[in-house]
């Protein structure tokens, strides 16, 4: 029997059903799972039980919220999918911030028939069992994530930062050459140094290390010591490291005896 | 110990040659800053005045990611992936780079030999060069700063050529087979030889040795400077990725869809991730920032003893690409006490 999953997006650019849907792979796919449900691909399909939901998006509306109550209740394992599902994605980063005045900014006098609210994670309303990052996930952990639990084992997730892969690909640092604001020691590997292996600095997009394993401390004193301002640090971490546990904390220390 | 000298205007015609022993391997600039070791095609390119490579040498007996071998299910079939390995030359290997490959070899090649390092081995030749340390390098300190075993030439910068020793089998083949690049060596060569020996030991940034720096250390794993330099630290495994002599590697079984077939793959690992003390049950060696960070000073100061060296060859790399600039040398000489070693 072909095991059954469903793909769901919640609030989201839809880039990483988007990614799924694109894999060369996707026939292989069909074929050995059971797709239930995924509106991306087709209209049809009602949220019932499977053996995995993934799910993209971060919970922004109370439709959101209450969507992934009833993916939760009908999976025996959940994978969030991308920085939406895993830490709120960019449009988290609001995260702290007014937001009754967010909102009127964004929206105006627009009839919204629906409660919004500040992106969050998965995590925080539902349990979830296994993390699929990236923004969005490459296809080879796509691939490596299916075919694991189609034979009834799980992936083994990496807790590793982005700069081993820079060193694997044998690129040249630009942390260090250029004092370039690369984000990749503290976000997790997984893209293969993609970014600095086209001299741009990686910006996180793949989300913090997971385990407390991020060090935004020791890096915003990196920073600091080539000469960027606090300001500039904190956006940079906060575009896809915002809600990650203590990160005003870490920069509000490197920072502590200077204003 | 056979000796020859290659002159200047020769040299490029004796790197062209080693083509005939298989692909080149050797430094060349990358970036601003940096050298790689790449495969080179124009013998012009090749940077000899090259400090440290950002990739070690190791990535040619241990590449940072490689397929062991591959399952299939339907045929019941295993296959290694190894092909038989062409022959190979890496030209300009620093002295502790040479030390740090024996050092891979204790550790690769004992009585469960590891085929993958070992295929590769046997087929790389390995042309030494001498060089000048910077204020990164204390191979000196290591004792790893002079190779007497371990490569094929080594070539020893003259002002008008390159002395060579010949250390191996390969080494005097490749000598005899080309009398037209070498020559004998003169007297002014023997003294200019031994001048660039003795300018190279005063450049040194410290001078005497760290014979007993492991025993230092494990006194001091409380000192609070650990506390303070790991907190620094951005635990990235830049200083294990880029060190000669680690080879800490990590093995995933990666299945196809559908699960019939599937492969292992190994690839670089670094005891700076929560992963590499992670076992079974959920346990961890090394729980915190400051339990990894420490392994790496303990690991590299402990006692190689087939070579009589530590572990680290003093080549500076892990302090150099490091992003966190965190100087592994200097840490080592504050427990150490720099008024006893310095001169
Ligand atoms: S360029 Fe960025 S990702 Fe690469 S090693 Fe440097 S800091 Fe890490
Ligand atoms: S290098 Fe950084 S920003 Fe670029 S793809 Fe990877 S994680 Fe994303
Ligand atoms: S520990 Fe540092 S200095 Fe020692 S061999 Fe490794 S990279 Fe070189
Ligand atoms: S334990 Fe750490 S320091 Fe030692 S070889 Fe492995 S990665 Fe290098
Ligand atoms: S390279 Fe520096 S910052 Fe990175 S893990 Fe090593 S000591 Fe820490």
């Amino acid at each position: 029997m072909r095991m059954k999953i469903g793909i769901h997006g919640l609030t989201s650019c839809y880039g990483c059903q988007l990614k799924m849907a694109c894999i060369e792979e996707i026939l292989e796919v069909a074929k050995n799972f059971e797709i239930v449900y995924w509106n991306m691909a087709s209209s049809k399909g009602e949220i019932e039980k499977v053996d995995i939901a993934f799910v993209e998006g971060s919970v922004v509306t109370e439709r959101d919220e209450e969507e992934l109550k009833l993916i939760r209740e009908n999976a025996d394992a959940l994978v969030a999918v991308g920085s939406c599902a895993i830490h709120g994605g960019v449009q988290g980063m609001i995260f702290g911030e007014d937001y009754e005045e967010i909102f009127r900014e964004v929206y105006g006098d627009s009839l919204i028939d629906y409660e919004a609210k500040i992106g969050e994670p998965l995590r925080k309303y539902v349990e979830v069992d296994y993390c699929l990052p990236g923004c969005p996930p490459e296809e080879h952990e796509i691939l490596y994530y299916l075919a694991t639990f189609g034979i009834g084992s799980y992936p083994e997730e990496k807790d590793y930062p982005v700069c081993a892969e820079c060193r694997r690909q044998g690129y040249p640092c630009i942390l260090i050459e250029k004092g370039m604001p690369c984000l990749g020691p503290v976000t997790v590997a997984g893209c293969n140094a993609k970014c600095p292996g086209f001299n741009v600095a990686c910006i996180g997009c793949r989300g913090p290390v997971p385990h407390g394993t991020a060090w935004f401390d020791s890096l915003a004193r990196t920073f600091k010591e080539k000469g960027m301002s606090k300001e500039y640090i904190k956006r940079r971490m906060e575009i896809f490291g915002k809600q990650y546990e203590k990160l005003d904390e870490m920069i509000e220390k490197v920072f502590e005896n200077e204003d | 110990m056979r000796y020859v000298k290659i002159k200047g205007d020769k040299i490029y015609e004796f790197l062209e040659r080693l083509k005939n022993y298989g692909k080149l391997y050797a430094p060349v600039k990358i970036s601003e800053k940096f050298y790689d070791r790449k495969e080179i095609d124009d013998v012009g390119e090749i940077a000899f005045d090259y400090q440290r490579t950002i990739m070690p040498a190791k990535k040619y007996f241990i590449p940072p990611c490689e397929e062991m071998f591959e399952i299939d299910m339907e045929e019941n079939e295993y296959r290694e992936k190894l092909e038989e390995v062409e022959p190979f030359v890496i030209f300009g290997m620093h002295a502790c780079e040479i030390v740090a490959l024996r050092i891979l070899d204790g550790v690769y090649l004992n009585e469960y030999p590891d085929i993958y390092y070992e295929r590769r081995r046997k087929a790389g030749i390995i042309i030494g060069l001498s060089c000048l340390p910077d204020e990164y390098c204390f191979c000196n300190l290591r004792r790893t700063d002079f190779v007497d075993i371990g490569f094929d030439l080594f070539l020893h910068e003259l002002p008008d050529g390159y002395l060579a020793r010949v250390g191996s089998p390969k080494g005097h083949k490749i000598v005899d087979e080309n009398p037209d690049i070498f020559e004998e060596v003169r007297q002014e060569d023997i003294d200019a030889f031994r001048a660039f020996e003795e300018k190279r030991q005063e450049m040194f940034k410290f001078k005497g040795n760290f014979d007993n720096i492991r025993y230092i250390l494990e006194l001091t794993m409380q000192d609070k400077l650990w506390d303070e330099e790991s907190e620094k630290c951005l635990g990235c495994g830049n200083c294990t990725m880029t060190c000669p002599t680690c080879r800490c590697y990590d093995v995933q079984d990666i299945p196809e869809i559908g699960g019939k077939k599937g492969k292992r793959i190994r690839f670089w690992d670094s005891c700076q991730f929560r992963s590499h003390g992670l076992v079974a049950g959920g346990h961890n060696f090394r729980e915190t920032k400051r339990d990894r960070f420490l392994n790496r000073y303990i690991c590299k100061n402990s006692y190689f003893y087939p070579l009589g060296t530590s572990y680290c060859v003093g080549c500076g790399n892990c302090t150099y690409f490091c992003p966190a600039n965190i100087d592994f040398q200097e840490n080592l000489m504050k427990i150490r006490g720099r008024e006893v070693i310095h001169e």
